[in-house]
């Protein structure tokens, strides 16, 4: 309700006005979207995971050309030194065992990650969006098969599923990656958006659109859709960050991406069998893998508090 | 509720059927499937027509795999492309140490995570919540490998407490009670690790839902009667705040078991998820389709056992 409203009912009912105008109530109605921030940026540990993560964006891509540690496949060995260095002012995170730049190597790795887990994200989440909506809208048949090819998904344990596929299929680029585990990732999206459609389909005012003249794919994707947004952000800026890990296993295990592209997770399968001499090759991109995904689930567990419309204004 | 077993496990046939359909289907179409195994570009035509016939590899799909199903509800998996067993005595050999670490994760982190929930669900707002809170936002972001690896780096390199691969020290004869004592050890680190890759999600679920039911108005009935604050969490709070979270165990038995490969693989640990990557490696594939299959058999068991259970622990929910 408009605050300044209520202050003028009052003063009108009663000769002298009751509630002091403090600047608390005069201040400007705040559009939807401005309230969603506010409630977002009160939460000072989701804030502080969306600081770290657009720190981490600006480190992996515009740190190689501002700190000048560019050559991540570059081999420093013109000193016997230079092989397993520890961090010094010259290599900030050390070396490998051929002397390659592992801070050089952070930042690329850490660019191919983002880009896996990012792009994925969205290939899952604009598949589960079509596949949701056409199901929860349609129902029937095309409902029975999605539905049944969602059982089928999970029913079968995941990474076993996701390892032979990316064995077999993948040429392990991070395009491939990208497609492989988009295959996996669209099926919560899809169940999200085939419930708000079960629900929204019959409503009042999908039958005036409807009336007007609507035809299908517009009652569907600017009418019904926008009621799912919440949701869909919120599993959107999770599902980054379980996909960032589930790069990370393929890599690992060397069915994800391999070299040239350098990645966290198979910096970490590289560097694990040096886990006894040089324990930093391991520690280092496994710290990044950890510290990412930690920070997209603050940020995507602070944006369901702040879409929740359930949740009292503040 | 016999009938509605029966009548769960009716349902089961036809989604067990599509997942082998696919299954069989995904291994056998990929490149470099079964066929492309045996396709040695040395091999002669007639020699590879011979394997193909041996293995019945030239006939249509469609009965390639009705014989592998007429086989697989016999219990014959075919033979192994590696050793030439048949795939149920490879798979029976990894099986034991993989139910090992996996049972034992399982109750460990079930355990932990429904007294740690209930813990911080009753502390709501304290510091202890708060401590329970931020280390379980830990464990759900902590690659399973990683922190495998960095327990290893801890006990094993730097502290020499724990043996950091294995099933039981190699070449060495131990009495009974020192044999159980050495694979324990070896036990501890891997069964550690799946566990807490678990323990975070569940205990974040247990504690909601116990936030949620100590809400409710039988909590305040049976404080009113006269029970106590211990009776009343222990006969009615964590009886009722259980039931979402069995759900969650159930659908995570999937991730569970894939928790398990990966683990098995960063400890050696002689398991079936060791197998599966092995077998990965040298396209073994009539191991690997039995194993995708077996374990879609595992995960909807596993679903039916989480409805069967919803009934043990709230009487309120009867099937019919």
């Amino acid at each position: 309700m408009d605050s300044s409203e209520q202050v003028n009912v009052t003063s009108v009912d009663e000769l002298e006005p009751v509630i002091e105008v403090t600047p608390a109530l005069v201040q400007k109605r705040r559009s939807q979207g401005r309230i969603i921030f506010d409630r977002f940026v009160r939460n000072r540990i989701a804030l502080g995971g969306a600081v770290f993560l657009i720190l981490l964006f600006l480190f992996c891509f515009l740190g190689p050309f501002i700190t000048g540690h560019n050559q991540p496949d570059v081999l420093h060995v013109t000193e016997a030194s230079q092989v397993f260095a520890p961090p010094s002012p010259q290599f900030p995170f050390g070396t490998d065992d051929v002397g390659r730049d592992q801070f050089a190597r952070a930042m690329a790795g850490g660019q191919v990650s983002l880009i896996v887990g990012l792009g994925s994200m969205l290939v899952s989440i604009i598949l589960g969006i079509g596949i949701g909506a056409f199901a929860g809208y349609f129902g029937g048949i095309i409902d029975n098969i999605l539905m049944r090819l969602t059982d089928v998904v999970l029913a079968v344990p995941l990474y076993l599923l996701l390892f032979v596929l990316s064995a077999t299929l993948s040429d392990h680029t991070p395009k491939s990656v990208i497609l492989l585990i988009s295959i996996f990732g669209w099926t919560t999206a899809a169940r999200l958006v085939r419930s708000e459609f079960i629900a929204q389909r019959e409503r009042e005012y999908v039958l005036a659109a409807r009336t007007i003249g609507a035809r299908d794919l517009r009652l569907m994707f600017r009418h019904i859709l926008p009621n799912a947004a919440g949701p869909i952000i919120v599993n959107a800026t999770l599902l980054i960050g379980s996909n960032i890990i589930l790069e990370s296993v393929l890599s690992f295990f060397g069915f994800g991406i391999q070299p040239p592209y350098a990645s966290w997770g198979n910096m970490i399968n590289y560097g694990q069998g040096f886990l006894d001499s040089d324990a930093l090759l391991v520690i280092i991109p496994g710290l990044l893998i950890f510290l990412t995904v930690l920070s997209f689930n603050l940020v995507g567990d602070g944006l369901r508090d702040a879409l929740d419309p359930y949740m009292t204004e503040r | 509720m016999g009938r509605y077993i029966i009548r769960r496990l009716l349902q089961a046939i036809p989604l067990l059927f599509l997942v082998s359909v696919a299954m069989f289907g995904l291994i056998h179409l990929l490149p470099g499937g079964p066929v492309g195994v045996f396709l040695n570009p040395r091999l002669s035509a007639a020699g590879r027509a011979a394997i193909e016939q041996r293995f019945g590899l030239d006939q249509p799909l469609p009965i390639q795999y009705l014989k592998w199903i007429w086989g697989a509800l016999q219990g014959d998996f075919g033979f192994s492309f590696v050793t030439n067993q048949p795939v149920l005595t490879v798979l029976g050999q990894r099986f034991p140490p993989t139910l090992e670490l996996f049972t034992t994760a399982l109750v460990l982190a079930l355990i932990l995570a429904i007294l740690l929930g209930t813990i911080s669900a009753i502390r709501q707002g304290t510091v202890t919540d708060y401590v329970v809170t931020t280390l379980s936002y830990f464990g759900i972001s902590m690659p399973i490998f990683f922190l495998g690896l960095l327990l290893q780096e801890l006990f094993g390199i730097v502290l020499h407490w724990l043996p950091v691969s294995g099933i039981a020290t190699a070449g060495v004869t131990f009495d009974p009670f020192n044999a159980l004592w050495d694979q324990f050890n070896h036990l501890l680190l891997p069964m550690l690790v799946l566990a807490t890759s678990f323990l975070a999600g569940w205990s974040r679920y247990m504690r909601s839902s116990m936030i949620e039911v100590r809400k409710q108005d039988y909590i305040r009935t049976a404080r009113a009667k006269g029970a106590s604050t211990r009776t009343v969490l222990w006969r009615h709070a964590i009886r009722n705040a259980l039931i979402p979270l069995i759900t969650v165990v159930a659908i995570d038995f999937g991730a569970v078991a894939g928790g398990a490969a990966i683990t098995e693989n960063v400890f050696a640990w002689p398991g079936m998820g060791q197998l599966f990557i092995s077998s990965l490696e040298s396209r073994d594939y009539p191991v690997l389709l039995s194993m995708l299959v077996l374990g879609a058999v595992f995960v909807v068991a596993a679903n039916l056992l989480a409805d069967i259970l919803y009934a043990v622990v709230d009487p309120r929910i009867r099937y019919s």
